[in-house]
């Protein structure tokens, strides 16, 4: 963990002295920061100023009935903090804090898209999430949308070509390099890149509206199906804020049963990606030998949890199936025969000529930008930030469980697939100690369907980053909202930053080092 | 009148026309299955024995598919830019002794092999003119990445083709391959090794493949193609690459010649070397091909400039200098 002793608590509370600023210890996160408009700037700009890690993980909106919330989650060293603010609704207005959080940017056009919130001073403008034809003046996630005023589409408004001398090369939202669907126009003179113009929103399906309207155990589902390859740590993420707001605990051997499948997850998340890149780069045998090796991991997952892709298997209060005694030499033997494989694979992802001519010093992300720009898991890891929310915020046994974090200085895409490479081999340590030291008893206990009014945050490490959770409970037994930031976003801006001044062909190996998944990312 | 009858066999059946296509279909497959091995695929399994019908049948399904047309193309050279570029590449095989002799009988010349290689200029010329037609950008990029290749890779090729042509004091193909007693590869085996390398560049595979990086530019100079015209300019390319090898065969391996002379059926054993020596050439470039990510196209024209440009200038001085003052002293 980096910087620990800092305390930023103490800090602030000097600071803010003299301002309207109610500190309330130990609630979503560290503390929570109630603040009036306006005065949320000088939070940051004390933030800031104290700890070179503060960069903000989210910002949740809210509707209050009469006022909106915008809750901006912020990540410093060593505290997880929450900055309420509230605006009211008729006069829905609020300053940017993008100048002085440049990883701001992304979330205040979210919240301003999805809430109406309008965010004086931002840069950018314009639909990010809705598509263009969106009606004006109406606000999905607010709860007195009607959705028969959203079935009337304004046309499609002309695109604008003004760009001058500079060829406008549009990547996506089909496109081979692409996995899903999003756009990226990026202008390009000769072979150079001079901008990237992002727009994502191509898969939006409404995941945090739609988890309104159901209740808690089929939202788990529901959550899972954000994103296939990170299925478990969706759910994880969801099932953990329930709990909080339960207050209830995991018997230790669900924890346990629970870091396993998601190290799986890792493991197959990570193995997918490393093959991708070989994709992109037209190193089709590496994909390929990558992927056969993948196959087996699937299996792994099947047997613990008994689907293949989305595995279902995580629920409120623990996991809804045990691991069998007669599974476990199985699971160990497909480990080791993967530990057998991986020093051929870093010899090849270390020294190959021509995926280091491919790769080195492509896509460089200075450590200065990605603290600035908030980027998050291997991306952030390979610029030389050490975090890794597993150690800066043990959830499930993590805790318990020694492993180290991989750190790598260099910051370019060669940089961040090693990275990866060198956290499968992690995953499997973890995975091995786990099953060392899995305690009995119950691995899961009942809950009640009901959950008591609050909120809660949660955090997990999913394999590409930092995976943001907010829910908050209204008493009943649906949820009155639920926030999710998944790492893919915060990782765009690392892309659009490093993509300017290279070639257009080093588009497809840049971008795939973020190991970009757009479904996580329009939810 | 049966002497014209067998010039009809020999340019349209064997080892002419079909045999080529064919022959071409089999390398095709060839190729596919050997790098489906190597990534621990099936590849082609269900036409024919282990697919070995797999080529013809895609040939056969993109011939019935609809062909478009896009309405800003130049359609006059995007109609016939395809099929040109394969019958320039076949014209081209025409001219290698398959099985000892040229496929049309005496119609090798002095210097036939500098015509040989003008045309698979104009094959290459052709392939950016189909992409350049298409009016797409992708095809645009495309097409422009084929040109600043093959601009650049043609002059190592011709000069590095000149090696043997020295080795035989003789620029006709037929004279090449008969002065190999002992195949050129083993004399001036720097000269084959480049010239590998070379052709690989040439023929637009791993790690030079540039032109078709589908993860920057679609289907590079094909991304409108569709129906007959894709499946002549697939078909042009398996062409091509057979053409590369068959002349890799005919100037480095002695071509129809076998290790060990056979009296009868000279024209049988003669096709059977110079068949298996243009699959190993086959298998070599795929070979090359499973091993490498493809390299970006400022690191491609670098590498020709830096690097093999000057290997060939070198490769040729040894040569010559080997071929008059150091041979003739053996």
């Amino acid at each position: 963990m980096p910087n620990s002793n800092i305390d930023i608590v103490k800090i602030l509370e000097s600071k803010l002295s003299g301002k309207s600023v109610q500190i309330l210890p130990g609630q979503l996160g560290t503390a929570t920061i109630k603040v009036a408009p306006g005065d949320h700037r000088d939070v940051f700009r004390a933030l800031v100023e104290a700890d070179e890690y503060t960069a903000i993980s989210a910002i949740s909106g809210l509707d209050l009935g009469a006022n909106l919330g915008v809750y901006y989650h912020v990540r410093t060293s060593n505290a997880f903090l929450t900055i309420e603010v509230e605006v009211p609704k008729n006069n829905p207005k609020i300053q940017t804090v993008n100048d002085i959080a440049p990883s701001a940017a992304f979330h205040e056009l979210e919240v301003s898209d999805l809430f109406g919130l309008i965010v004086e001073g931002n840069p950018r403008s314009g639909h990010f999430v809705l598509p263009e034809t969106w009606p004006e003046g109406i606000f999905p996630l607010r709860k007195d949308v009607n959705a028969s005023e959203v079935k009337q589409n304004p046309p499609l408004p002309e695109e604008k070509s003004d760009e001058g001398k500079l060829v406008k090369i549009i990547i996506g939202p089909q496109h081979p390099a692409l996995l899903e669907p999003e756009k990226f126009a990026v202008l390009v003179e000769g072979e150079i890149v001079k901008a990237v113009q992002p727009r994502i929103g191509y898969v939006h399906r409404g995941v945090e509206k739609a988890s309104e309207s159901r209740t808690y155990i089929q939202d788990v589902y529901l959550v899972e199906r954000i994103c296939g390859i990170c299925n478990s740590c969706h759910a994880t993420g969801f099932v953990e804020a329930v709990e909080r707001i339960l207050k209830t605990e995991v018997p230790p051997r669900g924890k346990y049963l629970r870091t396993i499948i998601l190290e799986v997850n890792r493991i197959h998340s990570h193995l997918l990606t490393l093959g991708h890149a070989g994709l992109e780069i037209g190193y089709e045998t590496l994909f390929q030998y990558f992927w056969r090796d993948r196959e087996p991991i699937m299996d792994l997952q099947e047997m613990l949890t008994g689907n293949r892709v989305i595995s279902s298997s995580l629920t409120v209060g623990g996991v809804r199936r045990d691991l069998k005694e007669t599974d476990v030499p199985k699971i160990r033997s497909v480990l080791a025969d993967l530990r057998k494989r991986l020093p051929f694979y870093t010899e090849i992802y270390q020294n190959e000529p021509s995926i280091r001519a491919r790769m080195q010093n492509v896509g460089t992300l200075k450590r200065e930008d990605a603290l600035k720009l908030g980027v998050v898991g291997p991306v952030a890891r390979a610029s030389g930030v050490d975090i890794d929310i597993r150690k800066d915020d043990p959830y499930e046994a993590y805790a318990e469980i020694p492993f180290n974090e991989i750190t790598k200085t260099a910051g370019d895409t060669w940089a961040r697939m090693n990275v990866r490479m060198d956290e499968v081999e992690e995953s499997i340590k973890i995975i091995e100690y786990a099953l060392d030291h899995m305690p009995t008893g119950a691995y899961r206990i009942k809950v009640p369907r009901v959950v008591p009014a609050g909120e809660a945050i949660s955090r997990v490490e999913a394999p590409r980053g930092e995976l943001f959770y907010y829910v908050k409970s209204n008493g009943t037994t649906m949820p009155e909202r639920v926030k999710v930031r998944t790492p893919t976003f915060a990782n765009i801006p690392a892309f659009l930053t490093t993509a300017i001044g290279e070639t257009i062909a080093d588009i497809p190996p840049n971008f795939v080092s973020l190991d970009p998944c757009f479904s996580c990312t329009d939810r | 009148m049966i002497d014209y009858l067998l010039l009809l066999f020999r340019v349209l059946v064997f080892p002419g026309f079909t045999f080529i296509v064919l022959f071409t279909m089999f390398c095709d497959w060839v190729e596919r299955k050997f790098e489906a091995r190597m990534q621990n695929r099936m590849g082609p399994s269900f036409t024919g024995p282990s697919g070995i019908l797999q080529p013809i049948a895609d040939f056969i399904k993109l011939l019935t598919k609809e062909e478009i047309t896009p309405c800003e193309s130049k359609r006059n050279v995007y109609r016939f830019a395809p099929i040109l570029a394969f019958s320039v590449l076949v014209f081209a095989l025409c001219f290698l002794p398959v099985d000892g002799n040229s496929i049309i009988p005496g119609v090798s010349f002095a210097g036939d092999l500098i015509f040989v290689m003008a045309l698979v200029s104009v094959a290459n010329f052709l392939l950016f003119l189909a992409g350049w037609s298409s009016s797409n950008p992708y095809s645009a990029v495309g097409a422009a990445r084929v040109l600043t290749q093959f601009l650049g890779y043609d002059i190592p090729l011709v000069l590095l083709a000149l090696a043997p042509a020295f080795l035989a004091k003789s620029l006709t193909i037929a004279t090449i391959v008969s002065s190999q007693w002992l195949p050129f590869a083993i004399l001036a085996p720097w000269a084959f090794v480049l010239f590998i390398i070379t052709m690989q560049a040439e023929l637009e595979k791993d790690p030079f493949d540039v032109p078709h990086a589908e993860s920057e530019v679609v289907g590079g100079h094909e991304t409108e193609y569709s129906g007959g015209k894709l499946a002549f300019l697939k078909l042009a390319r398996d062409v091509q690459i057979v053409f590369g090898a068959a002349l890799i065969t005919v100037l480095f391996l002695g071509g129809a010649n076998g290790p060990v002379p056979f009296g009868f059926l000279p024209q049988f054993w003669g096709t059977l070397w110079f068949v298996l020596k243009v699959l190993g050439m086959v298998i070599v470039s795929e070979y090359i091909t499973v091993l490498f990510a493809r390299l970006r196209i400022d690191q491609v024209v670098r590498a020709n400039w830096r690097i093999i440009l000057p290997l060939s200038v070198l490769s040729l001085i040894l040569t010559i200098s080997l071929a008059y003052w150091v041979f003739p002293l053996v």
